[in-house]
């Protein structure tokens, strides 16, 4: 029997980072991972190939700091990468930091509209992440303590910082926040490929549409952190190494390959974990990287209040986005892209119309059939080349199931649709993989195979995140805490709700 | 009444809002013409005679979110109207079974528990649920949307209303109230029922008027915006004005008149006249002017503007947001007179609920694919249909023995897509006795003899109901009832409280806070803010005050 | 025939429905759960004294009765109730509350241990949606059997010598006991009336056969069909609270803030915060010194039943109400439930309530001293013991 200050159960992107701000704050933690390696759904990988997630574009440096990382190691800092909007006729858009230009070099005539929407977004963004980077507001606690005050304080800040745009921007912000993405979009942009990447982008890994109300928040969501897209040095891999050495370097305990088979509680206060090897691990605190009904599962449903576990049962969390991998056959370049677009990010989202409608089978269980790609090429430690593609939409609850013929028609569409763009492609492909939301979920316990646990829409964010009265990381019985995607402020490779929570529980426990 | 030239105020449009703030600047004092373009008055509350013997409620058709407070203080009783409760509903399926919503409740719980034991006990939790968003919304209706950015007294203090309203729910209950109005219907209805058949019944008031699927974030609102209303404090009851819709514009208008209002109908608003950024009065289409220091528009906010106004001075932030004001033309009407009672094979014997609403969708991913054929382009191809025979309690509707069915229809494009192409255009006559076709083939679901008993049927598409009433692409709610576009976003950012650029420029119709529907609220509201802005005496008297 | 008559609207029979209509002379009946459920049969007056005199038989059938039945049954009950269920013995009925995540009481009912991991829950709400979502995560099966047990109730002093003249041998049971006498019958020695008395559960289908029988063994013991204005005053002596009455069940309430706690309604002896988790105790442990008022059992000063009456404090402040008021023909004293805020409901000796009478023709009002008393109204001893006497 060990004991502990704290156990973090899953050791995701979240709970590494957890596990070492807690450590770094004089608590000795355990980190449990019930894979051998750490990093959850960042660095998941079949067969040596590419991971889930590919690209970084929102990792936190206020959580990597609190955890005692460097910020500006290489791995983080990579190489920025643009964004290559593809065309059927070959005539593909460049997106770069500064405009949008045509592949020959010109600039595209909604570049400057393009640059004023995502100046907009960013700024919005960055005022939505001063909310991120605490717990949602609504504290119980006493009307004049020191938490309920920081509170009041940040709160205040986000105030402030509406009021500082300016009366019209402030009354646009209340506006655009709660709007759907096509027409914000289409409001300045005719449809087509620019307005379709913005569409993609605000719906990537979510069970919606563009035209669902509630959708610019998620493109404000992805530039919260100003916007740049990072192809990580030693790719995703690298990046959980960094964390697993942050969590080391905070005198963490890592135990890989176990899994925790109960969270120990008595009389409505943690003591521990249970694994399934046998072990006993003692603690007052456990914060879990696993979603609330797996979590609640673990504890005992006896633990928590009806109602609670009502909500947990109806957060929504349908995973649409499935990964394929096209294994190419040497290092030659892509067909029809130019050499400096080489390590770009590939979208295949002709207008925001071609997005509404590739969701729309989605909703049905169905896959699209014209489904929106984002597509990186990647290069493997064994030196093997990769087209890694999120594919969307593939729901998690595919009708008939994601039997083996499902799987080959989705790489199929998905072969087919690249190949459109960049004729040849298909030849160059030696082997595929498919990895679909329930196989996921399965590898990774990840709900539906959700990227953020649980789906982004307005109903389930801040106070609402991951379900109503359990927003504030805190989970049932004394001492047990979420610290996973599906809390607040959610998912993607960026580490704040890891963060937040451990922070929580602190300030909890002092 | 003799015409005069210049009047204290003028109301753009006889629709019930317009009339309704008429009637209450008439009944302060205020000399007071309102201007209609069509020979008749009403707006989408009117009743017509289009074929002899049968009265129409041509565009609106049942009654429940007039405000009580509106009826009082006009005494519309007094002018004629009658609002009289209907008696439940029902849903057909193809397979000849059925679920009835009875309004009485013991025979509700029991059809529910034919189609869901489970689902009859969770009605409750739902109905409490819906009801209590309801009680919160309320209190907001006849109120001023606070402008968030202002630091005005009057905002401060609305704010500040609402503030203690939301504190007033406990944190708890404050998060659900967050939840409902974000999410979709068809989300709300997954997390309390299991059964296809009631989810899809109670579904239908969650998109009736937009351009939204039953699993769009937000419906669960627009479902609200259907509930909150009530007949004699039955919250979420619906009914029948006596004498169709027209009867309640009629009510008002004659309220307003006996006031020394006048109402001159036959010629639209041409332009909106203003000199220096301050209203001078309007030039209708038959050349007459009439001039006034106040102007109040019951057109929708992009009519008004686009249409009707000098933009070159307006501020380039506001014509733009009025320009991107989504305005969607999503559904139609078939109005049909019938020789005799229809025959409803599926229904049992003697039943009440054929007093009732009645559809034929079946499941949420039914009504979910009609959406998906708008966005199309496409009126859907198994639409979903609100229908009612009113003539059933309304005797005055049709002749003895005869019957008038009135059936709402969504989804309906207003820009058709033919061969690719999107246009309002594409409405020809061929395409419009298509789309009935679609609709009398949803009907015989329910009534399979319909075509048998049809006398005359009058069919609207959005374009028609543009055409007549003068609704943006035939929306009947003015404008989207999403979060983007209600309360302090309703019309546009910064201008959710009436006054519009212009001084002495007021919006009084459902582009206006709290929007759509026969409500009479925008009316009431506006008119309460011409009073405070533009008289002497400044306050409004009544219930509504 | 005119379209206005729906055969499906309205009230529906219950088991024992032809029974009881041929009885109801007064054609008085009222909507239980759906179910038409008597009033009256003739007179109000002479049904009370047959429950407190000789016995009574009234139908409780349309209560809700649930089945949960499965290994993990007691532990998905005791996260549900506010008490230990485990201190309830097979063959043993408990009364328990229980409550919403933030204490607020659902609804209070008996809970029956049939068996090993079988459990009947008997409430006056429908639950069957809550039960579901409390099952969730537990082996156990829920089952609505309301629609299939039927219930009577027959309470009064002979109501054990009725029992014995229908060849039913029940002397052993101890008050809360229950034992299933025979293939179709249970019987628990339970009632709403405090007084010595059973109910007989039974298959809906066997309900007329049950009613014959006991029926024809009461003709010697004063067996009376009554109706629920009857049961209702020998309820208050008793000193039980009725749902929806003297509490607001909280999942049936639309406005916000209604709902009470077990501690509140005077009910805080079911609660037991040392068992482990259940539904509300994180909410209930911070509310526990907290109440916002207290349900009172008082004596009225005067004659006149206090019904509906609004309570002053010191003649002007209004500090509450009554939920249910009567004069007590058994206790000779005006008795009532009354509903009292915080900190009022502690300075007793001043509270007065604002009576309305109307005596023919005239309204009038008039204030009444209220003094809180302990326990009930009126508790005979007939009504523990065992074995029971027989008249």
């Amino acid at each position: 029997m060990s004991n502990f200050d704290a156990i973090v159960v899953g050791g995701g992107i979240n709970g590494l980072v957890a596990g070492a701000v807690l450590g770094r704050k004089g608590k000795k933690v355990c980190i449990i991972e019930r894979a051998d390696r750490f990093g959850g759904m960042a660095s998941y990988a079949v067969d040596g190939g590419p991971s889930l997630a590919h690209a970084l574009y929102n990792l936190s440096p206020r959580a990597l700091k609190d955890a005692g990382i460097d910020v500006d190691r290489a791995t983080f800092t990579g190489q920025q990468i643009d964004t290559v909007s593809l065309a059927d006729d070959g005539n593909h858009i460049v997106f770069k930091a500064n405009g949008v230009y045509w592949n020959d070099g010109s600039q595209h005539p909604q570049s400057k509209a393009w640059c004023e929407l995502i100046q907009r977004f960013k700024t919005y963004g960055g005022l939505l992440r001063q909310l991120a980077e605490a717990p949602p507001p609504g504290g119980h606690s006493a009307s004049l303590s020191r938490a309920r005050l920081a509170e009041m304080l940040r709160l205040a800040k986000v105030g402030i910082g509406l009021k500082m745009l300016g009366k019209s921007e402030m009354r646009r912000f209340l506006q655009v926040v709660l709007s759907n993405v096509y027409d914000i979009v289409l409001d300045d942009l005719p449809d087509g490929p620019v307005a379709g990447m913005l569409a993609a982008d605000a719906i990537r890994g979510a069970a919606t549409g563009p035209r669902s109300p509630g959708t610019v928040f998620n493109l404000i969501y992805r530039l919260g952190h100003g916007g740049t897209i990072t192809q990580p040095t030693g790719g995703m891999t690298a990046v959980v190494d960094t964390l697993v050495d942050g969590a080391k370097a905070a005198d963490c305990t890592l135990l890989p390959g176990t899994e925790v088979s109960r969270i120990l509680v008595d009389l409505d206060a943690v003591t521990g974990v249970q694994t399934a090897d046998g072990q006993t691990l003692r603690a007052p605190l456990v914060l879990s990287n696993l979603a609330s009904p797996l979590t609640s599962q673990l504890t005992g449903p006896s633990l928590f209040d009806i109602e609670a576990t009502r909500r947990i049962r109806n957060i929504r969390a349908r995973g649409t986005a499935a990964k394929v991998n096209l294994r190419l056959k040497d290092a030659s370049p892509l067909p029809g892209l130019k050499s400096e677009q080489k390590d770009a990010r590939l979208i295949y989202a002709p207008s925001a119309d071609y997005v509404e409608a590739a969701f729309n089978p989605a909703k049905y269980r169905e896959m699209s059939k014209a489904p929106v790609i984002e597509a990186l090429r990647t290069e493997q430690p064994d030196g093997s080349h990769w087209v890694s593609a999120i594919v969307q939409y593939a729901p998690s609850d595919l009708d008939g199931g994601w039997t083996q013929e499902a799987q080959d028609r989705l790489a199929q569409i998905t072969v087919d649709t690249l190949d459109c763009a960049l004729p040849g492609l298909r030849e160059q492909i030696t082997d595929t993989q498919v990895i679909t939301p329930d196989q996921i979920a399965t590898a990774t316990g990840a709900p539906g195979g959700h990227w953020h646990h649980a789906e982004m829409s307005l109903d389930q964010l801040l106070t609402l995140r991951p379900a109503n009265g359990i927003s504030r990381y805190a989970f049932g019985p004394k001492g047990l805490f979420l610290c996973g995607a599906a809390t607040h402020p959610g998912g993607d490779v960026m580490g704040l709700a890891g963060r937040n929570a451990a922070l929580m529980a602190l300030e909890v426990q002092k | 009444m003799a015409l005069e030239s210049r009047y204290d105020a003028i109301v753009a449009g006889a629709g019930h809002n317009g009339l309704t703030a008429a009637a209450y600047m008439a009944r302060a004092g205020m000399n007071v013409l309102v201007v209609e373009k069509n020979g008749w008055i009403g707006g989408a509350a009117v009743s017509r005679s289009l074929h002899e013997g049968w009265t129409y409620s041509n565009c609106s058709y049942v009654c429940s979110l007039l405000r009580r407070e509106i009826a009082r203080d006009l005494d519309l009783p007094k002018y004629g109207l009658q609002v009289i409760p209907y008696e439940g509903g029902a849903s057909f399926t193809r397979d000849g079974d059925h679920f009835a919503y009875y309004s009485d409740h013991n025979a509700l719980r029991r059809e529910m528990a034919r189609h869901s034991a489970r689902d009859a006990d969770a009605y409750r939790a739902y109905s409490q649920a819906i009801m209590r968003q309801c009680r919160f919304i309320r209190p907001f209706l006849l109120r001023d949307a606070p402008d968030p950015a202002s630091l005005r007294p009057r905002d401060l203090g609305e704010l500040a209303y609402l503030v203690k309203k939301a504190h007033g729910l406990g944190s708890r209950e404050l998060g659900e109230t967050l939840k409902f109005w974000t999410m979709s219907i068809g989300d709300f209805l997954d997390e309390h029922f299991e059964n296809g058949l009631i989810k899809a019944h109670l579904a239908g008031s969650g998109i009736i008027g937009t351009g939204l699927g039953v699993y769009s974030p937000g419906t669960a609102y627009v479902l609200l915006h259907h509930y909150m209303g009530d007949i004699d404090g039955g919250i979420g009851a619906w009914g029948f004005a006596r004498g169709g819709m027209g009867a309640i514009s009629n009510a008002i208008a004659a309220s307003f008149k006996d006031h020394g209002g006048t109402i001159h109908t036959g010629a639209g608003v041409e332009k909106i006249l203003s000199k220096d950024g301050r209203v001078q009065g309007v030039a209708l289409e038959d050349g007459k002017v009439f001039y006034a220091p106040v102007v109040a528009s019951n057109m929708d906010i992009k009519r008004t503007i686009q249409h009707h106004v000098d933009t070159t001075d307006l501020p380039h932030d506001f014509t733009k947001a009025v320009n991107n004001f989504k305005i969607r033309g999503s559904s139609a009407k078939l109005n049909i007179s019938l020789d005799q009672f229809p025959d409803f094979p599926a229904a049992p014997e003697h039943t009440s609920f054929l007093r009732g609403d009645m559809h034929v969708s079946e499941s949420l991913f039914e009504l979910e694919r009609a959406y998906d054929d708008w966005k199309d382009g496409r009126w859907s191809e198994k639409p979903y249909i609100d229908m009612l025979i009113p003539s059933q309690i309304d005797p005055t509707m049709a002749p003895t023995g005869a019957h008038m069915m009135t059936v709402f229809v969504q989804y309906a494009p207003y820009d058709l897509n033919v061969d690719g192409t999107r246009s309002a255009d594409n409405w020809t006559d061929a395409q419009r006795n298509a789309m009935a076709d679609t609709v009398l083939n949803q009907i015989s679901v329910a009534c399979p003899d319909i075509r048998d008993r049809v006398v005359h049927m009058e069919v609207r598409s959005p374009l028609e109901i543009e055409r007549e009433v003068g609704l943006t692409e035939g929306n009947i709610f003015q404008g989207e009832l999403t979060f983007d576009q209600l309360f302090f976003n309703r019309p546009v950012p910064g201008w959710s409280q009436y006054s519009l650029p212009i001084k002495g420029l007021y919006l009084c119709g459902s582009s206006a806070h709290p929007g759509g529907g026969v409500m009479g609220a925008p009316g009431a509201n506006a008119a309460r803010a011409i009073l405070r802005h533009e008289t002497r005496h400044g306050r409004m008297k009544g219930y509504a005050a | 025939m005119s379209i206005f008559v729906d055969p499906k609207l309205g009230l529906i029979p219950s088991p024992f429905h032809a029974s009881l209509a041929e009885q109801n002379r007064a054609h008085s009946w009222y909507d239980w759960a759906g179910y038409a459920a008597p009033s009256v049969l003739d007179s109000m007056e002479f049904e009370y004294f047959a429950l407190r005199n000789q016995s009574s038989l009234f139908d409780i059938s349309p209560m809700h009765k649930y089945r949960i039945a499965g290994p993990d049954a007691a532990q998905m009950l005791n996260r549900l109730v506010t008490r230990d269920i485990r201190k309830i013995k097979t063959g043993r009925v408990g009364y328990a509350v229980w409550c919403d995540e933030e204490g607020m009481v659902i609804d209070d009912g008996t809970l029956f241990h049939l068996g090993d991991d079988d459990w009947r829950l008997c409430c006056q709400e429908p639950m069957l949606t809550w039960l579901l979502d409390a099952a969730w995560g537990f082996d156990v099966v829920v089952k609505d059997e309301t629609h299939d047990v039927a219930g009577l109730s027959l309470q009064g002093p002979t109501s054990f010598a009725v029992l014995e003249a229908a060849g039913l041998d029940v002397a052993h049971l101890k008050p809360f006991d229950l034992v299933k006498i025979e293939p179709d019958l249970m019987i628990s020695r339970t009632g709403f009336t405090g007084d010595l008395g059973y109910e007989l559960w039974c298959a809906w289908d066997k309900a007329e056969a049950l009613w014959d029988r006991i029926w024809q063994a009461g003709t010697h013991q004063g067996l009376r069909a009554i109706g629920y204005d009857a049961l209702n005053i020998a309820r208050i002596e008793a000193g039980f609270l009725t749902a929806g009455v003297d509490f607001q069940p909280v999942h049936a309430t639309e406005r916000l803030h209604r709902g009470q706690t077990p501690f509140e309604l005077g009910l805080g002896w079911l609660v037991d915060f040392e068992k482990g988790h259940f539904n509300g105790r994180r909410a209930l442990l911070s509310k526990q010194h907290a109440q916002r008022s207290l349900l009172l059992r008082c004596d009225v000063e005067g004659f006149k039943p206090a019904q509906g009456a609004l309570i002053y404090n010191g003649r002007k402040r209004e500090v509450g109400h009554i939920t249910s008021g009567i004069w007590s023909p058994t206790a000779k004293k005006n008795v009532a439930l009354a509903h009292v805020r915080m900190p009022d409901a502690q300075r007793a000796s001043r509270l007065m309530a604002e009576i309305y009478t109307l005596e023919e023709g005239k309204w009038d009002t008039r204030m009444a001293r209220l003094t809180p008393v302990q326990g009930a109204f009126f508790a005979p001893p007939r009504a523990r013991a065992t074995p029971p006497a027989r008249t």
